[in-house]
C-alpha cells in the first residue's frame, strides 16, 4: 500500500481546514453553553432549594447517563416536532444540524460541569457563604467575590478535563452531517480513497486541540494558585478547616 | 404523541435482542449490553496493568505509561473506532466491524482506567508501605496485601463513571454499521417517520435505566463490608 501524503496540500487539504474550522466553531459555542448551563444548575443545585432539587436532579442524571450520540439524533430529528413550524422551516433553510449539535452537545456537557461546579462550591467552607451573607453581601455577591473565586481553584482541573471531553465529543455531529473534521475525512475517504492520510491529518489535529487546551489549563491552574503555599498548591491540608 | 405506534411488540423485540430470533443476527439492547461488559472487562485489565506501570520506580515504564495514556485520551473515540476499522486490514487481518468497535473503546477507555488505578495506588498514605517494609514485606508482597485492597475501595467511585461512560460510548458502534440499541432505534424512528421525540426517548429512557444499573451495581460493592459480605464471605 503506498501513501501520498501531497493531497493533503491539495484539495483534501482544504476540506480538512473547512472541517477544522466548524469543529473549533461547534467547540465555542458549545463551550460557552455549557459552561453557562453548568454555572446555573450548579449554583441551584448547591443552593439546596427543595422545590428546583427534583428538576435539576432530573435534568443532571438524565443529560448524564445518556450516549450523548443519541441526544444529539434526538435534538436533531425532533427539531421538527417540537418546533413551531415557522421557526423549523427558517432554521431548515440555514441547516439546524449545527444548531441541534450545540444544543445537545451543551446540555450533554452542562450536566457533567453542574457537577463539577457543584462539588467546587462544597469545597469551600460553607461558613465562608453565610459569613459573606451576615455582612451584608446579596446572594450573587457573596458567590461573586467569596464562595466561587475559590471554587474555580478546586474546579478548575475537572473542568478542563470536561472541556477537552467537549471538544472530542464534536465529532460525533458526524451521525446529524455537521461538516466537521470527522465528517471530512469521511468524505476524502469516499471521494479520493486517501482515508489513511486524511485520518492520519485529523488525528494529528484532535491531538494538538486537546493538548493545547490541556495546556492552557495548566498554565490557568497556575495562574490561580501562585500566591498559595507549596503545599496548599499541590492540595495537601495544612490546617484543620473546622 | 403516538406512543402506541412506537410500543409495539415488534419495536420492543428489535430494541431488545434485535432480530436475534428473525434472522439470528443479534443486536439491539443485547448487543449494546455485550459490546459494553467486554469492553469493560478488558479496559479494566489493560488499565490495571497500565497503571501499576505508571506508578511503577521504572523511568521508562512510566514514560510509556504516560504516552499511551496523553495520546489515547487526547484523540475522539470515533477516530479510533475508525483507526481500528483501518488498519488491521492493512496487515492482512480480517476483522469484524463488533471487533473493531470492541478493540477502541477497550483502548480508550484504558488509557483513563490507567490513570484512575494510578490515583488510586498514589492514595494510599505512605506510612503503610512503611511500616508494611518494617514487617518485611517484599515489594510485590506490599502491592498485593496493602496496597491494591484499599486502592481498590478508593478508586471505586471514578470507576463507576468511567463505566457508565463506556456503557454510553458503545453507541459510536452504530456510526460504522453495527445493528446496536442506538441503529434499531434509528430504523424504528426513520420507518414511523412521523414520531421522532417518542421514538429517540424510549432510546434514551432505555440507555438511563441500563446506566444508572451499572452504577447501582457498583454502589453496592463501594462499601467495603458489603464486598466482603459478598465475595469474600467474612
Amino acid at each position: 500500500m503506498t501513501f501520498d501524503w501531497s493531497i493533503l496540500l491539495e484539495e483534501p487539504g482544504q476540506f480538512i481546514i473547512q472541517g477544522l474550522w466548524i469543529t473549533l466553531k461547534l467547540s465555542g459555542w458549545s463551550l460557552l453553553f455549557a459552561f453557562l448551563l453548568g454555572l446555573f444548575f450548579g449554583v441551584i443545585r448547591w443552593l439546596g432549594l427543595w422545590v428546583t432539587e427534583p428538576i435539576c436532579w432530573f435534568y443532571v442524571e438524565f443529560a448524564r447517563n445518556t450516549p450523548p450520540v443519541v441526544q444529539i439524533l434526538f435534538w436533531y430529528f425532533s427539531a421538527s416536532v417540537l418546533l413551531p413550524q415557522w421557526m423549523f422551516l427558517s432554521l431548515r433553510d440555514i441547516g439546524y444540524e449545527f444548531g441541534a449539535a450545540i444544543v445537545a452537545l451543551s446540555t450533554y456537557h452542562g450536566a457533567f460541569i453542574a457537577e463539577v461546579v457543584r462539588a467546587g462550591l462544597n469545597s469551600v467552607h460553607r461558613g465562608q457563604f453565610e459569613a459573606a451573607r451576615a455582612i451584608g453581601l446579596s446572594l450573587p455577591q457573596s458567590l461573586n467575590y467569596v464562595v466561587l473565586p475559590q471554587a474555580v481553584r478546586i474546579a478548575l482541573p475537572p473542568l478542563v478535563n470536561e472541556a477537552t471531553s467537549l471538544v472530542k465529543n464534536t465529532s460525533l455531529a458526524l451521525a446529524i452531517g455537521v461538516t466537521e473534521l470527522t465528517y471530512q475525512y469521511k468524505y476524502i475517504d469516499n471521494f479520493y480513497f486517501r482515508g489513511v492520510e486524511a485520518l492520519t491529518a485529523v488525528t494529528a489535529i484532535y491531538l494538538v486541540l486537546c493538548l493545547t487546551l490541556a495546556g492552557i489549563g495548566k498554565i490557568l491552574n497556575w495562574q490561580l494558585s501562585r500566591h498559595l503555599s507549596r503545599d496548599r498548591r499541590e492540595g495537601r491540608q495544612v490546617f484543620a478547616s473546622e | 404523541m403516538q406512543w402506541g405506534r412506537v410500543w409495539t411488540v415488534d419495536n420492543w423485540e428489535r430494541l431488545l435482542v434485535g432480530d436475534l430470533f428473525n434472522t439470528g443476527d443479534m443486536g439491539g439492547l443485547l448487543l449494546t449490553l455485550i459490546i459494553g461488559i467486554l469492553s469493560i472487562i478488558c479496559s479494566t485489565a489493560l488499565g490495571g496493568v497500565l497503571g501499576l506501570m505508571r506508578a511503577s520506580s521504572n523511568r521508562l515504564l512510566t514514560i510509556a505509561a504516560m504516552l499511551y495514556v496523553q495520546s489515547f485520551r487526547n484523540v475522539p473515540l470515533l477516530i479510533l473506532v475508525f483507526w481500528a476499522y483501518f488498519l488491521p486490514p492493512m496487515f492482512g487481518l480480517d476483522i469484524s466491524k463488533f471487533l473493531s468497535v470492541l478493540i477502541a473503546l477497550t483502548l480508550f477507555t484504558a488509557a483513563y482506567i490507567t490513570e484512575i488505578v494510578f490515583g488510586g495506588i498514589k492514595s494510599i498514605p505512605a506510612g503503610h508501605l512503611d511500616a508494611a517494609r518494617a514487617l518485611g514485606l517484599g515489594r510485590v508482597q506490599t502491592l498485593a496485601w496493602i496496597v491494591l485492597p484499599q486502592a481498590f475501595f478508593n478508586m471505586i467511585p471514578a470507576l463507576t463513571g468511567r463505566y457508565v461512560v463506556s456503557m454510553k460510548n458503545t453507541s459510536l458502534a452504530f456510526l460504522i454499521g453495527l445493528a446496536d440499541l442506538t441503529e434499531i432505534g434509528k430504523q424504528i424512528g426513520s420507518r414511523l417517520m412521523t414520531a421522532p421525540v417518542e421514538v429517540y426517548l424510549t432510546l434514551l429512557m432505555i440507555y438511563f435505566v441500563v446506566n444508572r444499573g451499572v452504577s447501582l451495581a457498583m454502589r453496592t460493592i463501594e462499601k467495603r463490608g458489603r464486598f466482603n459480605r459478598l465475595f469474600l464471605r467474612v
